[in-house]
C-alpha cells in the first residue's frame, strides 16, 4: 500500500508544490528561529570571553539598586543619556569597591596583574572623513588599555596610547573610521573634542558587533570614568590575570583557588568580594542572551502562522487529491483492502511531503541566518557566532514539518479510508456541521480575554490613581501581585484564539456585509462569489486566520507606535515654548564650550539648560531611593515648558527653590506638596590633603632624579668622560625643566564629598516627560552638587523677538559642527526624533507583515484551487450557460477578496482594541494620545483586497482550463 | 458497415437538406452540421466518433438523437453546442458557424442561441430556484420578462418551490428547474444531454411532457440526446447513430417503432 502511496505522490507532485513551500517557509522559521538564537549566544560568548576574560574580578559584596527603574516612558523622555545604557547589559549592580584594593590584591601569590580597566562611554570616534563615525551596532566605548590590561587584545601595529592625546584604535574601529597608524583625528569626549593621533592598533578574538572600541591612556580613561560616575577613587570592579597557566587563561579550578586567595587578602572592610571570571562571565552572558531573548518568540510567532497555513494547506491539498482518487481507494476497498491500509496509502504521501518540505525549510532557515548575519555585516555590526545548525535543531524542524503534515493530512485519508466504496464512487457532498458551538466558544473565550483586558486596565488605573481595582479587597491584594503584563498577554491570547475558533460562525454575516458591494457591482458573480463563502465556513474562516494573526500583530503595533508619535507630538504642541532644543547624540552631555557658542551665536534670546545631577538620592540610610533630578533654571515653566500641576504651584516653588517632584517619583515614595524630604547629593572637590601630598611626592622624585642624574655626571666628570658628563647634566637640566612645566592640575588629586540638604516639596506635576524626575533650580543645585557631578542633558533655545527662524537654526547648526555630537532641533524636528525611532521599529514590523500576507496568499490561493476542484461541475456549467472567462475571474477574485479582507478586518479589530488597552495601560508612563493610524489601516485593507485578487489568479486560470465539456459532461 | 455509412447519411438526409436556405435565421433550420468529423486519440489510437455527418435539425421540433454508447450521439450534442470542436466539418447554429468562434464569442452564443439541459441537474447549490432559473439572464445582463417567467414556472409546476435551494428539491423537480433555467432565455435551441438519465419514470414523464409542451406550445427547438426509447418516442424526429454515422432519420415514430429499429441494430451485427 506504500507503495501506491508513493506513485500517487509522484503523480501528484505538482499539486503538493505549494504545500512544500508552505511546509518549508514554515520549518525555516523555526529553524531560523533556533539558530538565530544560537547564533546570537554564541556571539555573546564569544564577547564574553574576550571581553571579560579576567581570571578573577574582585567587585562589591552588595547588590543595589543603582539606575532608576527604566521603563516604557524612558523612550519618550527628552533625554538621551539613556541611549548610551541601553546597549550595556541588564546586569546586577554591586557598591563600587576602592581602587587601592590593587595594591592588596598584587601582593597575592598567583597574581599575574590586578587592575581597574575604566570604561568610557558615549564617545565619539571623528572618522577620515571629518565625520563622526557610527555604526548600527551601536556605542563607542573608550577603555584604559596598556600592555597585560586586556589579555584578548592583540595590539597588531604601533603601540599602546601612553599619552592624553594618543589612542589606539580596534581593528573595526580603525577600518570604520578609515584611520591608520599615525594618523591625527578627533575624539569627542564628553566634555568637548580633542585632536589625538592613533599610536597603535589592536584586535580581538572575537567581532565586537559593531562597537567603535577606543583604546585610551588608562589615566585618561580614569579621569573621564570618575567625571561620568561622579565618585572618585572606586570602581565597578577590579580585573586579576593569574600566572597559574603561564600567561594563559586559567581553568575554573585555577580560578576559584586564585579567587580564595584573594578574599583570604581582601580586608574585611572593604566591602569586596573576589569572584571567578567564569562566574562572571556566565552571568553576563545570561543576562545578555536574555535581553535579546524577545527575537525568539516574535520569529516564532510567524513560524506558528506559517505552520498553521501550511497544515491548513496540505489539508486541503489532500483534500482535493483524495476527492480525485476517491474511485482508486473505492476500487481498493472493493477488491478487499482495509481502511487502515488506504490511510496508509494517503499518510505515506503525507510523511513523503514532510520530509521534503522539511528538508527545503532546514536549508532556507540556515540561508535566512546566513543572510541576516551578511546583512548586519553591511549595516556594520560584524557577526562571528556560529551560524550553522545543529542536529538538534534540524531534528526539531524535521519534526515538527512532518507531524504538521501528518496532522494536515489525517482529516482526508480517514475521509478516504472510512467512506463506504459505493458512497466513494459517487461524488457526494456531505453537509458541513453547524458552526454554532464553536460561535458559543469563541464568544466566551473573546468576553474572557476582554475581561482580562478590562482587568488589566483597572489595574494599571488603580496603580496611578490610587482607586481600588475593585469592590473585593482580598482581590485587590492578590491582583496587585500580578501586575499588568499578565493579564494583558493572557487577554490578548484568549481574544485571538477566541476570534479564531469564533471566526466560521461570523462566515455568513460577514460574507453578507462584505459581499454588498460586490453583489450590487457585479449582480451574478458577486452574488454567487458571496453564497459561495458560507459552503465551507470552517475553511473560508481558516483561510482567512493566516491574514488575522499578522495584521492583528502589525495593527496593535501600530497603533502604540502612532499613539506614541501622538503622545510626543502633543507634548512638543501643548508643552514646549522654545524655538529651538539641542541634545547631544552621543554621551549626554553638550560641552561647556559648545553651551557657550550657542549663546554666542547672533539671534538667541535665551537659553534653558537642564543639568541632571549625578548619583541623588532622596531620604536617609538605606532608605534612600533614587530618582533623576534635574537642574534647571527658575524661568522653565514660564519660557520652556508649561507645566502640567497635579498639586502645588509648580512655577513659584521652583523659584523659590523648592523640589517640583514628577507625579511617578511622588507616588513611588508617598511624598505630598509640604513634605520635607532629604536630599543627598554628591560633590567632587579637590582633596587639599592627598593633593599638596602628591605634588610633594612628585617633587621629591624630581628632586631625587635630577640629584641621581648630577651625582652621575659629577662621577663621569671624575673618570674624565666629559661628553658624557656633560649629556648627564643636561639631561638633569631637562628634568627639572621639565617638572616645571608640569601641568600642576595632573597632580590635582580629588575626592567625593557627600552633601545632604533638606528641601520642601513645592509641587507636583505630570507633564509626561517630567513624570519620573525631580526638578531643582541652579541655585538649589549648586548646594547638592558642583560642576563635576552636574552635566548639561539638554538645551532650550528661545530666539531673540524678531529673528528669522530659519536663518538661527542655520546659524546655530554651524555654531556647534566643531562639536560633531550636538544636534539643534526646531520643534518639528523634536517631534520627528521620536517619530523616527518608531518609523523604524514599524519597518521591521511591515516586513513581518509582508511575509504573512506572503503566507497568507498561499492559503488563499489554495483555498480557492480546492474549492475550484469541487465545483468544477458547477464552473463548467456557469460556462456553459453563458458567463464568460472575465465573469468566472471576477467571482473567483470576489471571493478570494473577501476571504482576505474578513481576515484583515478581523485583524484590525482585535489588533486596535489591543493598541488601545496597551495605550490605557501605559498612559501614565507617556502614552498619553491615543492615536489610530486610519489611513496606514485603509491601506492594509486596500493591500488585503489586492493580495485576494492576485491570489485568485491561478486557481481561475485553473478552474478556466478544464474544458466545459468535462465539467458538465456526465460519466 | 463503414464503408455504408456515407450513403446511409446521405439517403438519411437528403430530403431536407436540399431545401435548406444556408443563412436564413428565420428559415426552418435551426442548426446544422456539415461534414463533420469528430476523431480522438492520435494515429496509433484513433477513435472516430463522429464520421463525416450531415444533419439539419429543424426549428420549432424536438429530435431526440439515439445509439447505443460509443455511438457519437452525445459528440454530436457537444460539436452543436460548441462545446466540444470537431475535428473536421462545420457546425452552424442560426447562421452562424461555431465550430470557428473563438471563446468569447462562444460565451456570445450560449447567452442568445442555445440553452443547456444536463442529466445531473446541474444547478448551482447556492442559489434557490428563482436565482438559478432566471442566471442565464442575469449573466448575460439581459433585462427580465416577468410575465414569460410566470408562465415558465406555472407550466413546470414550481410556483410553490420557488425560494427552495436545490438540495430542498427532488430529482424531478431540480429537472424541472434546469429546463425553465433553459426555456427562460428563450434560445433558438435547447441540448438536452439524457434529461431523463437519472430520473424515475414518473419524474421523466413530467419533464418530457413540459419539453413537448415547450415545443408546442412556445415553438422551443430541443435536440435531445438519450438512448431511452420512451423518452425518445416524445420527439417529432428521431436519429439514429452507430459507429459515428446517422443510421436512421424516422419522422414522428411511435415507441414501438423506435423499439423496432433498436432491435433491428442489435441483429445487425450479427447478422
Amino acid at each position: 500500500m506504500i507503495t501506491i502511496g508513493l506513485r500517487d505522490a509522484r503523480a501528484h507532485f505538482g499539486r503538493f508544490i505549494m504545500s512544500i513551500i508552505a511546509i518549508a517557509l514554515g520549518v525555516s522559521f523555526v529553524v531560523g528561529s533556533f539558530c538565530f538564537r544560537e547564533m546570537m549566544n554564541n556571539q555573546v560568548d564569544q564577547m564574553m570571553a574576550s571581553n571579560s576574560d579576567a581570571d578573577v574580578y574582585v567587585r562589591g559584596n552588595k547588590e543595589q539598586k543603582d539606575s532608576a527603574a527604566s521603563n516604557f516612558g524612558d523612550s519618550s523622555d527628552s533625554n538621551s543619556s539613556s541611549s548610551s545604557d541601553s546597549a550595556s547589559t541588564e546586569s546586577q549592580h554591586y557598591n563600587r569597591i576602592d581602587i587601592a584594593l590593587v595594591d592588596a590584591i598584587n601582593g597575592v601569590k598567583g597574581v599575574a596583574m590586578a587592575e581597574a580597566v575604566y570604561e568610557v562611554n558615549g564617545l565619539v570616534l571623528v572618522g577620515k572623513d571629518d565625520n563622526a563615525v557610527s555604526t548600527t551596532g551601536g556605542m563607542t566605548v573608550g577603555m584604559g588599555l596598556t600592555k597585560g590590561t586586556w589579555r584578548s587584545a592583540t595590539l597588531t601595529q604601533g603601540r599602546w596610547a601612553k599619552a592624553r592625546d594618543e589612542i589606539t584604535l580596534h581593528t573595526f574601529a580603525a577600518e570604520s573610521a578609515g584611520l591608520k597608524v599615525g594618523d591625527t583625528t578627533k575624539i569627542v569626549y564628553p566634555d568637548g573634542p580633542a585632536d589625538v593621533h592613533v599610536v597603535g592598533i589592536f584586535s580581538t578574538v572575537s567581532s565586537q558587533a559593531g562597537a567603535i572600541i577606543i583604546g585610551l591612556n588608562p589615566d585618561t580613561a580614569k579621569e573621564y570614568f570618575q567625571q561620568q560616575s561622579g565618585q572618585v577613587g572606586t570602581a565597578r570592579y577590579l580585573t586579576v590575570y593569574g600566572s597559574a597557566a603561564g600567561g594563559q587563561p586559567l581553568t575554573v579550578t585555577q580560578q576559584q583557588a586564585l579567587a580564595d586567595g584573594i578574599n583570604a587578602a581582601l580586608p574585611s572592610d572593604a566591602h569586596a568580594v573576589a569572584v571567578t571570571g567564569q562566574s562572571v562571565r556566565d552571568d553576563n552572558a545570561a543576562s545578555t542572551k536574555k535581553a535579546l531573548g524577545f527575537v525568539q518568540p516574535l520569529i516564532l510567532i510567524f513560524a506558528i502562522i506559517a505552520l498553521f497555513v501550511g497544515s491548513f494547506i496540505i489539508t486541503n491539498t489532500f483534500s482535493m487529491i483524495v476527492r480525485e482518487s476517491m474511485r482508486g481507494y473505492a476500487l481498493l476497498r472493493s477488491i478487499g483492502a482495509s481502511p487502515i491500509q488506504v490511510f496508509v496509502t494517503v499518510a505515506a504521501q503525507a510523511i513523503l511531503l514532510g520530509l521534503v518540505g522539511s528538508g527545503i525549510g532546514i536549508g532556507l532557515g540556515w540561508i535566512m541566518v546566513r543572510g541576516i548575519v551578511v546583512l548586519m555585516d553591511r549595516l556594520g555590526t560584524p557577526l562571528t557566532g556560529a551560524v550553522n545548525p545543529s542536529i538538534s535543531d534540524m531534528l526539531v524542524g524535521l519534526i515538527v514539518g512532518v507531524l504538521v503534515t501528518f496532522i494536515g493530512a489525517a482529516l482526508p485519508a480517514r475521509r478516504a479510508a472510512i467512506a463506504p466504496p459505493i458512497q466513494a464512487m459517487n461524488e457526494t457532498v456531505n453537509p458541513e456541521k453547524p458552526v454554532w458551538p464553536r460561535g458559543i466558544a469563541g464568544t466566551v473565550m473573546i468576553f474572557l480575554g476582554s475581561a482580562a483586558w478590562f482587568l488589566c486596565w483597572r489595574i494599571a488605573w488603580a496603580d496611578n490613581s490610587g482607586v481600588t481595582v475593585s469592590p473585593w479587597s482580598w482581590f485587590n491584594d492578590g491582583i496587585k501581585t500580578l501586575g499588568t503584563g499578565w493579564p494583558l498577554g493572557i487577554g490578548a491570547g484568549l481574544v485571538v484564539i477566541g476570534v479564531i475558533v469564533l471566526a466560521p460562525a461570523l462566515v455568513n454575516s460577514t460574507s453578507a456585509v462584505l459581499g454588498w458591494i460586490p453583489s450590487h457591482v457585479f449582480t451574478v458573480t458577486g452574488r454567487l462569489a458571496t453564497r459561495n463563502l458560507s459552503r465551507s465556513k470552517r475553511r473560508t474562516a481558516n483561510t482567512a486566520a493566516a491574514l488575522f494573526v499578522g495584521v492583528a500583530i502589525v495593527s496593535c503595533l501600530g497603533v502604540v507606535a502612532s499613539s506614541a508619535k501622538a503622545s510626543v507630538a502633543g507634548i512638543v504642541d501643548s508643552g514646549l515654548k522654545s524655538d529651538f532644543s539641542a541634545m547631544s547624540v552621543s554621551s549626554g552631555q553638550i560641552p561647556d564650550d559648545a553651551i557657550a557658542a550657542i549663546k554666542k551665536t547672533q539671534g538667541v534670546g535665551t537659553v534653558s539648560q537642564s543639568r541632571m545631577l549625578m548619583g541623588v538620592t532622596y531620604g536617609s540610610g538605606d532608605d534612600a531611593t533614587a530618582a533623576m533630578t534635574f537642574a534647571e533654571q527658575p524661568s522653565l515653566f514660564t519660557k520652556v515648558f508649561a507645566p502640567v500641576t497635579n498639586s502645588g504651584d509648580a512655577n513659584k516653588a521652583l523659584r523659590n527653590g523648592e523640589l517640583v517632584v514628577g507625579l511617578q517619583v511622588a507616588k513611588d515614595n508617598g511624598w505630598k506638596v509640604g513634605d520635607t524630604v532629604k536630599v543627598n547629593g554628591r560633590q567632587v572637590v579637590v582633596d587639599e590633603e592627598a593633593t599638596a601630598k602628591a605634588q610633594a611626592d612628585y617633587q621629591a622624585q624630581v628632586k631625587a632624579k635630577v640629584e641621581g642624574l648630577t651625582a652621575e655626571a659629577q662621577r663621569l666628570l671624575a673618570s674624565g668622560d666629559i661628553s658624557g658628563a656633560q649629556a648627564k647634566s643636561a639631561e638633569a637640566q631637562q628634568a627639572a625643566e621639565s617638572a616645571k612645566n608640569v601641568d600642576p592640575s595632573t597632580l590635582v588629586k580629588t575626592k567625593t564629598k557627600t552633601t545632604h540638604v533638606s528641601m520642601k516639596i513645592g509641587a507636583i506635576i505630570e507633564n509626561s516627560i517630567y513624570r519620573s524626575m525631580v526638578l531643582i533650580n541652579d541655585d538649589a543645585a549648586e548646594k547638592i552638587a558642583n560642576q563635576y557631578t552636574m552635566f548639561t542633558i539638554m538645551l532650550f533655545i528661545n530666539a531673540k523677538h524678531g529673528t528669522d527662524l530659519n536663518g538661527l537654526k542655520a546659524r546655530l547648526i554651524k555654531a556647534v559642527k566643531p562639536y560633531y555630537v550636538v544636534n539643534v532641533q526646531d520643534r518639528d524636528e523634536f517631534k520627528s526624533t521620536m517619530s523616527s525611532m518608531v518609523d523604524q521599529i514599524l519597518l521591521v514590523l511591515y516586513a513581518l507583515l509582508a511575509l504573512s500576507i506572503v503566507i497568507a496568499i498561499f492559503g488563499i490561493v489554495n483555498t480557492l484551487a480546492l474549492s475550484v476542484s469541487e465545483r468544477t461541475k458547477e464552473i463548467g456549467l456557469l460556462r456553459a450557460i453563458g458567463t464568460s472567462r472575465a465573469q468566472v475571474r471576477g467571482m473567483l477574485g470576489v471571493e478570494a477578496a473577501i476571504i482576505a479582507v474578513f481576515g484583515t478586518i478581523l485583524g484590525m479589530i482585535v489588533g486596535i482594541a489591543a493598541g488601545v488597552v496597551i495605550r490605557a495601560v501605559y498612559e501614565s508612563n507617556g502614552l498619553s494620545a491615543l492615536s489610530i493610524p486610519w489611513n496606514q489601516l485603509g491601506v492594509f485593507l486596500i493591500l488585503a483586497i489586492l493580495v485576494g485578487l492576485v491570489a485568485s489568479v491561478s486557481p481561475a486560470s485553473r478552474a478556466l482550463k478544464q474544458p466545459v465539456l468535462d465539467a458538465v459532461a456526465s460519466e | 458497415m463503414a464503408r455504408h455509412s456515407k450513403q446511409d447519411i446521405k439517403r438519411g438526409t437528403n430530403t431536407d437538406w436540399n431545401g435548406a436556405q444556408p443563412h436564413d435565421r428565420q428559415g426552418h433550420v435551426v442548426a446544422k452540421a456539415i461534414d463533420l468529423t469528430k476523431i480522438y486519440g492520435d494515429a496509433d489510437n484513433r477513435v472516430v466518433a463522429l464520421n463525416h455527418v450531415n444533419v439539419e435539425f429543424e426549428r420549432g421540433q424536438m429530435t431526440a438523437i439515439m445509439g447505443p454508447s460509443g455511438s457519437g450521439k452525445s459528440t454530436l450534442m457537444h460539436c452543436m453546442a460548441g462545446l466540444d470542436q470537431p475535428t473536421n466539418g462545420q457546425v452552424i447554429v442560426e447562421g452562424l458557424e461555431v465550430s470557428a468562434m473563438n471563446q468569447r464569442q462562444l460565451t456570445k452564443l450560449r447567452r442568445e442561441q442555445i440553452g443547456f439541459i444536463f442529466q445531473s441537474f446541474n444547478l448551482v447549490p447556492t442559489l434557490s430556484a428563482e436565482e438559478n432559473i432566471l442566471l442565464p439572464l442575469q449573466i448575460a445582463k439581459k433585462p427580465i420578462d416577468r410575465a414569460w417567467f410566470k408562465q415558465i414556472v406555472k407550466v413546470v409546476g414550481l410556483e410553490q418551490r420557488l425560494t427552495h435551494r436545490p438540495s430542498q428539491l427532488s430529482g424531478g423537480q431540480q429537472q424541472r428547474v434546469a429546463c425553465a433555467r433553459a426555456m427562460m432565455a428563450r434560445p433558438s435551441v435547447i441540448f438536452a444531454d439524457e434529461p431523463t438519465g437519472n430520473l424515475d419514470s414518473h419524474s421523466s414523464h413530467e419533464v418530457l411532457g413540459f419539453l413537448k409542451r415547450s415545443v408546442h406550445e412556445y415553438g422551443q427547438s430541443i435536440v435531445m440526446v438519450t438512448h431511452d426509447p420512451r423518452a425518445a418516442s416524445y420527439a417529432d424526429r428521431v436519429l439514429v447513430l452507430a459507429d459515428g454515422n446517422i443510421t436512421q432519420d424516422l419522422k414522428h415514430p411511435t415507441y414501438d417503432q423506435i423499439l423496432e429499429v433498436f432491435a433491428d441494430e442489435g441483429e445487425e451485427p450479427s447478422a
